[in-house]
């Protein structure tokens, strides 16, 4: 431990960080009303940071799915309660796993390429380019890729889940042999819309506007050097993760 | 009705009073004044690190300085909330060193920006200023490429299209010349000066090449040490006397900008002080 450390150096800095990011977040929201003319760019964003990852979260989702089924058997076997394999792998998915390695991939993927395209617009002047053009880049760069963030990660987060729930049923009903009917119908007796499928979606769209505030906070503010633009992407991946899973903790003691 | 004061047509288009800057604890302007002309082409020049892009900054309203005032056309810019200072800057085209075209979007579409953020005009008319805007800088047929298939010549061209889109009063060039070949170089100065001759734009431009000054340029003001230390027409002033217009304009490397950074006793540093010997 070194002397900034134990003078609260270190911590002093965080909090002014997290304090600048909370700033960051209300002049995003102050520039949405703005940012609504640029609908065109929200859209492009929604494709870039959602449909350009669907490839990942559909792999990701269908392995989680296949792999907490084949673990759940195990440990469902044990107790004789193999019938119940369906509930327990979608109430896994849709109230935990679906939204929190959705926010993770999501941050790997599309958080840190809005990191490294708006770090790269500071590094090459062309969000003062924009501001000498009287044109926000709050509202025209960084509200729509927000938007799009908080929009994509809830639509995200349900494909993860239906292809989770996919695999499971691969795993479950065509390779272990549980019956098709007792797979789907415990699961649709047992999952509720309301508290499992709806708190799921709450929790993907707080975790979607953490990790994209994440994201163009640090691209906003990053030092206009390559080396900066590096450093900027790293800490949104290692920021969005440690978030993701504090908030995940806090919302799960809200929503239970 | 405008609050905006009308500015008188004799008055300088930019004013600048003991305008006072430090950053990092350094001095970059110590009570600085000058004076723009409206339609002249005014160069700024002086050895690296005297502020001269910061000047353009505190122009444009990009930083505030620590005192001091910087009129430009009748609205004093440090005071401009951002809604007066964004309409200021409408009526301002800015050429960046580097000339940060946005990369997302091909020539044409640079171009069109400022006015599809601005102007709610029909596509046709769109087209049609964008295309006369690149005609005028010899760039009509390259509308399709991307940035990144420009040169830097023809990179710095299309800004410079993107800055007149609005027919500015004002443009503010920033190294315009760096890293261009003589073709380019010839090219750029031939646009700054019809820019300044056809429409009446007023230029400053930050610039180290005094040969290509001294073509375009009607007066030069040399920066150091936070202030205005000599002014006039090019030729006058590469003629000068002071040690400043010698030590630069003769290119010389020492003399008021001295050689070396300042430091300590160097003896000492290297350990040859008196016990040693």
């Amino acid at each position: 431990m070194n002397g900034r450390f134990l003078r609260g150096g270190y911590l002093a800095d965080a909090l002014a960080q997290v304090g600048a990011a909370g700033l960051f977040f209300f002049s995003i929201l102050g520039a949405l009303p703005k940012s609504l003319r640029y609908v065109r760019e929200t859209v492009r964003q929604v494709w870039f940071v959602g449909a350009m990852s669907l490839v990942i979260i559909m792999t990701c989702g269908l392995f989680v799915g296949m792999v907490l089924a084949l673990q759940l058997y195990h440990t469902l076997s044990i107790f004789g309660g193999t019938e119940a394999l369906g509930t327990v792998v979608a109430l896994s998915l849709l109230r935990e796993l679906g939204p929190v390695v959705t926010a993770l991939l999501f941050a790997g993927r599309a958080g840190t390429s809005i990191t490294a395209e708006i770090g790269l617009m500071r590094a090459t002047d062309q969000l003062a380019a924009m501001e000498m053009m009287a044109v926000d880049p709050i509202a025209y760069v960084i509200a729509p890729r927000f938007l799009a963030g908080v929009i994509a990660m809830p639509l995200l987060a349900c494909v993860f889940n239906a292809l989770g729930i996919f695999g499971g049923h691969l795993v479950g009903v065509t390779w272990l042999g549980i019956d098709n009917g007792t797979f789907w119908g415990n699961m649709t007796a047992n999952v509720d819309l309301w508290d499992d499928v709806v708190n799921g979606v709450w929790k993907s769209l707080a975790f979607g506007a953490v990790v994209t505030l994440i994201g163009v906070f640090q691209g906003y503010t990053t030092p206009p050097t390559s080396e900066g633009v590096a450093y900027a992407t790293t800490r949104t991946v290692v920021f969005s993760s440690i978030v993701v899973l504090a908030l995940d903790f806090v919302l799960t003691a809200f929503l239970m | 009705m405008s609050d905006v004061p009308m500015p008188r047509p004799d008055e300088p288009l930019v004013r600048v009073r003991g305008l006072s800057t430090r950053l990092g604890g350094k001095v970059i302007f110590d009570a600085l004044d000058l004076d723009i002309p409206r339609g002249s082409i005014t160069a700024l020049m002086g050895p690296s690190g005297t502020g001269k892009t910061t000047l353009l900054k505190h122009i444009t309203g990009q930083m505030r300085p620590d005192a001091g005032e910087v009129w430009v056309d009748g609205r004093n810019v440090p005071e401009l909330g951002r809604d007066a200072l964004f309409a200021l800057r409408e009526c301002i085209g800015y050429l960046f060193q580097n000339s940060a075209l946005l990369t997302d979007f091909d020539v044409f579409e640079n171009v069109a920006f400022p006015l599809r953020q601005h102007a709610r005009l029909p596509e046709e008319l769109v087209r049609n200023i964008v295309l006369t805007k690149l005609q005028a800088v010899g760039l009509r047929g390259a509308a399709r490429l991307l940035p990144s298939e420009l040169s830097g010549g023809m990179a710095r061209r299309v800004a410079l299209a993107r800055a007149i889109v609005f027919d500015p009063m004002l443009i503010l060039y920033d190294e315009p010349f760096v890293g261009l070949d003589p073709i380019a170089l010839n090219q750029v100065l031939k646009l700054i000066r019809t820019l300044n001759q056809t429409l009446g734009i007023t230029s400053v431009l930050v610039a180290h090449e005094l040969s290509a000054v001294r073509r375009v340029a009607d007066r030069v003001h040399l920066l150091a040490n936070g202030k205005i230390v000599a002014a006039g027409a090019p030729d006058e002033l590469a003629r000068g006397e002071s040690d400043w217009t010698k030590q630069f304009f003769g290119g010389e490397a020492d003399g008021p900008v001295p050689f070396h950074y300042p430091a300590g006793d160097y003896a000492r540093e290297l350990g040859f002080d008196g016990g040693a010997a």
